[in-house]
């Protein structure tokens, strides 16, 4: 500690006048000046006794101050003659006299302390007596002897007048082993006591504690003491409280720890201790303890999203040598491990995408209100949800389209334009995740076209929003194709237009029938398995016409119709009124048999429609024991068998006049759920040839493994490189490429 | 009459009437585009010599352009002339 610092400390005892030293030194010239006018003018004559009767006085005055009895002689006399001894050459004598009465007083105050039996209370108290009284004398006495502070003293650079009683007080009282031990202890008892939740008097605390400063010996006496127990206190507590206790309560607890002893630097103990004491406490109770809080109390915190807890966590932790570091790596593991239960169990698909949003709103949700959006855990989060939400191939990709197509399709009324507009960002945010895009995007593509074909999109805008999305995520080959969709729906409605004129031009006894027709370019779609289905005649004659029309509009193309897709309004005349029904096309082609017939069985049926086997069973399931039954089934039972006969039900009613009858959806098979997985895998084939060849193409030649690395950075799906290299072989094997005769490392490329 | 249709929305596919199933101067299927185009369909369309070969209109303008002297068919070397039909 520097002399300044301990000189501006020793003020703590002294009243605001005498304090202000600056002030002191700023008016010496002015005393000087006048000096210096006064000796030029004349010497006066003392009398001969007047040096040994003056320094009676004063000495009187001191003992007087000493033994706390009023004064005989006024404050500003005094002054006077001490200022008059000191322009007699009398100030060296003044100070070695006041110095001896000095060192006599302290020397006697010692006896006190040095009792055996002293309560360590009273003693702290004595002592504290004995401390201010001392103050209170050595600020008295030195405003008696203030001029010969300052002129003899400062000039012959001699301890002050205040130093000089400090130095005396520790020279004869705190530098005595037995009284030092006896201070320090004390006060670490009464620490320790309020530690422990006593109230003790801090006032008392902080005058001893400016008294070793004031000192000098509060670092050496004091403080490392102070620390070592400190540090003894709360390795114990922490090992002891990490084991009773729950996390949030060892945190809570904690955290009132640090609070406390804050607290204590600003009551009582000395700034400078401040950093080491807390630095103590942080090391004691959170750095020895991090990986057992984290292990024992993240998980719970995180899955109860105690969000308070949670900030309490990271402000602690924040505080001690990679405390966050280990916080965002717990945290980036919670994620991993709760994360994997969502996707990995098939029993929980159905909930998959919605745990998914919601789980990662929780985590957003506790990055902002408790981590300070800081960087690191917010990238953590990325990190640990896109590894684990790739732990189960192509699953979580699939049904993040499913969910979408059942936020896209009408009949969703759950959400305003916004509210959805939300959602598609939030799964966006998902979908960043996949690896697998293209899984995602077969299984978007086979549901776009379900809405758009069926007409059963709830908005358009929601579907161009939905795709632009997408083109901003993975750029435009991801999304050229579902364009492509789009645009054969709008062409598609051109051409209807056309045919409607067409039609009503060269009206040649046509079928009554209202007929538009989705036509779709072969390699925007998911590809439909051709059904060969027997039409009405009156049907097969509006398809050739409408076939006529288009072929005659665009030359070079064949057509294929897709009658899974189909779907129709029919009118059904029942007793109770008339209907109109929305049906399949396979639906209607079972209705319409009915107007020849009334009783027909299902062999019957099977060979007028050709509907296939399973197809016509779910069709006739739909008709005759789904809610709307405008069939009857004979003998009654869910399923339908061989054997079964139907009759058309003239006695169906319903409230409504058009009713859709659903037609029974295959249940997503595996069976479908691989074909769209193997599409994908074909595709994958086939964009790895591509790649290869353009690569190829525009190297010429090029070795294996710069082959390979090219692919990596082109192909936007996870492929192994077996994988590839089975492709290489596949078009070598072609002769789009050759091995290099010399270097069979070496591809080269055949033009 | 029991039931009638009054509406029906049919779906149909097209395809390119072509003699192979790959353009034989790229190698692409037709049912894709040229390797110059991203989407198949009437922005990448097919042409037809008299020869009766077809190729992607786009693969074909560019052989021919790299043949300045023999227009001819890449496939069957005859004279190429584009078939109207
Ligand atoms: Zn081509
Ligand atoms: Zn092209
Ligand atoms: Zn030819």
């Amino acid at each position: 500690m520097s002399d300044t610092t301990n000189r501006r400390a020793n003020f703590s005892n002294l009243p605001e006048n005498v304090l202000n030293r600056n002030h002191v030194i700023s008016i010496k010239p002015t005393t000087a000046k006048k000096l210096t006018i006064k000796n030029l003018k004349s010497e006066p004559k003392l009398p001969d006794d007047y040096r040994e009767q003056t320094w009676k006085k004063l000495k009187n005055a001191v003992l007087a101050i000493q033994q706390s009895k009023p004064n005989e002689d006024s404050l500003e006399e005094l002054y006077q003659a001490v200022e008059n001894l000191c322009h007699h050459k009398m100030a060296p004598t003044l100070y070695q006299r006041l110095h001896s009465l000095t060192d006599k007083h302290v020397a006697h105050n010692i006896e006190q302390f040095l009792a055996e039996s002293m309560d360590r209370y009273l003693f702290l108290k004595k002592m504290n007596e004995t401390w201010q009284a001392h103050c209170r004398q050595m600020i008295m006495i030195r405003s008696i002897f203030l001029f010969l502070d300052r002129t003899y003293i400062l000039q012959s650079h001699i301890s002050s007048i205040w130093d000089m009683g400090l130095e005396l007080f520790g020279k004869y009282i705190l530098l005595n082993t037995l009284v030092q031990t006896r201070v320090v202890e004390g006060l670490l008892m009464l620490i320790e006591k309020e530690r422990q939740g006593d109230q003790v008097d801090r006032s008392l605390l902080k005058s001893l504690l400016r008294m070793l400063t004031d000192l000098q010996i509060y670092d050496k006496a004091f403080e490392q003491k102070f620390l070592q127990a400190t540090e003894r206190l709360y390795a114990a507590e922490g090992q002891r409280l990490m084991q009773e206790l729950e996390v949030p309560e060892y945190l809570a607890h904690v955290d009132k720890r640090i609070l406390e002893e804050n607290e204590r630097v600003l009551h009582y103990l000395d700034p400078g201790t401040k950093y080491q004491l807390i630095h103590t406490v942080e090391k004691q109770l959170l750095r020895e303890h991090v990986t057992q809080i984290l292990q024992k109390g993240l998980d719970q915190l995180l899955s109860e999203f105690r969000l308070d807890d949670l900030s309490l966590l990271y402000n602690l932790l924040s505080r001690v040598k990679n405390g966050l570091i280990e916080l965002c790596s717990s945290f980036n593991a919670y994620i991993k491990k709760r994360g994997r239960t969502i996707v990995i169990d098939p029993q929980k698909d159905k909930t998959m995408v919605q745990e998914l949003l919601d789980f990662k709103d929780a985590m957003d949700n506790v990055v902002v209100t408790c981590f300070h959006k800081h960087e690191r855990f917010s990238n953590s989060l990325k990190e640990a949800f896109e590894n684990f939400i790739n732990q189960r191939t192509n699953k979580p990709a699939e049904l993040i389209a499913k969910f979408v197509d059942s936020k896209l399709r009408a009949g969703n009324k759950e959400a305003t334009e916004e509210e959805l507009e939300r959602l598609l960002d939030k799964i966006m945010v998902l979908f960043r995740f996949i690896h697998g895009k293209d899984v995602f995007e077969a299984f978007y593509k086979k549901d776009l076209a379900k809405r758009l074909l069926v007409g059963k999109s709830a908005s358009v805008d929601a579907e161009k929003s939905m795709l632009s999305k997408l083109k901003q995520e993975c750029g435009g080959g991801f999304t050229s194709k579902l364009e492509g969709m789009f645009k054969d729906m709008e062409l598609s409605k051109d051409i209807n237009q056309a045919f409607k004129q067409h039609v009503t031009v060269n009206s040649r006894d046509l079928p009554q029938i209202e007929m538009t027709v989705s036509i779709l370019t072969m390699g925007y779609w998911p590809t439909y398995q051709p059904m060969d289905v027997h039409l009405p005649d009156h049907m097969v004659r509006l398809q050739d016409i409408f076939k006529e029309f288009y072929l005659s509009k665009h030359s070079g193309r064949k057509l294929q119709w897709q009658p899974t897709l189909g779907y129709c309004v029919v009118k059904a005349q029942f007793r109770s009124g008339l209907k109109e029904l929305v049906v399949s096309l396979f639906q209607t082609l079972v209705l319409v048999l009915f107007n020849d017939c009334d009783y027909i069985s299902f062999d019957y049926i099977k060979d007028v429609t050709n509907i296939e086997d399973g197809e016509l069973r779910r069709t006739l399931q739909s008709l005759a024991c789904g809610k709307a039954r405008v069939l009857l089934k004979n003998p009654k039972g869910r399923d339908v068998q061989d054997e079964d006969h139907f009759r058309f039900n003239a006695d169906f009613t319903n409230k409504l006049f058009r009713i859709k009858i659903n037609q029974i959806q295959m249940k997503e098979t595996t069976e479908e759920q691989k074909a769209t997985e193997e599409r994908v895998f074909q595709d994958r084939q086939y964009q790895i040839d591509a790649a290869i060849v353009r690569i190829m193409k525009m190297r010429k030649t090029l070795s294996h493994n710069l082959l390979i690395s090219e692919l990596y950075l082109q192909l936007k799906f996870p492929v192994k490189p077996a994988d590839l290299k089975k492709r290489i072989e596949s078009l070598i094997d072609r002769d789009y490429m050759e091995r290099d005769k010399d270097n069979p490392n070496q591809y080269n490329y055949v033009a | 009459m029991k039931v009638t249709i009054k509406q029906w929305t049919g779906v149909a596919s097209w395809k390119w009437v072509a003699n192979d199933d790959n353009c034989g101067i790229c190698r692409m299927p037709f049912d894709g585009c040229c390797p110059d185009c991203k989407l198949p369909g009437d922005d990448c369309p097919l042409v037809w010599g008299q020869c009766s070969h077809c190729f992607h209109m786009h693969c074909i303008v560019k052989w021919l352009q790299s043949q300045p002297v023999n227009q001819q068919c890449p496939m069957c070397r005859q004279e190429w002339k584009f078939n109207n039909k």
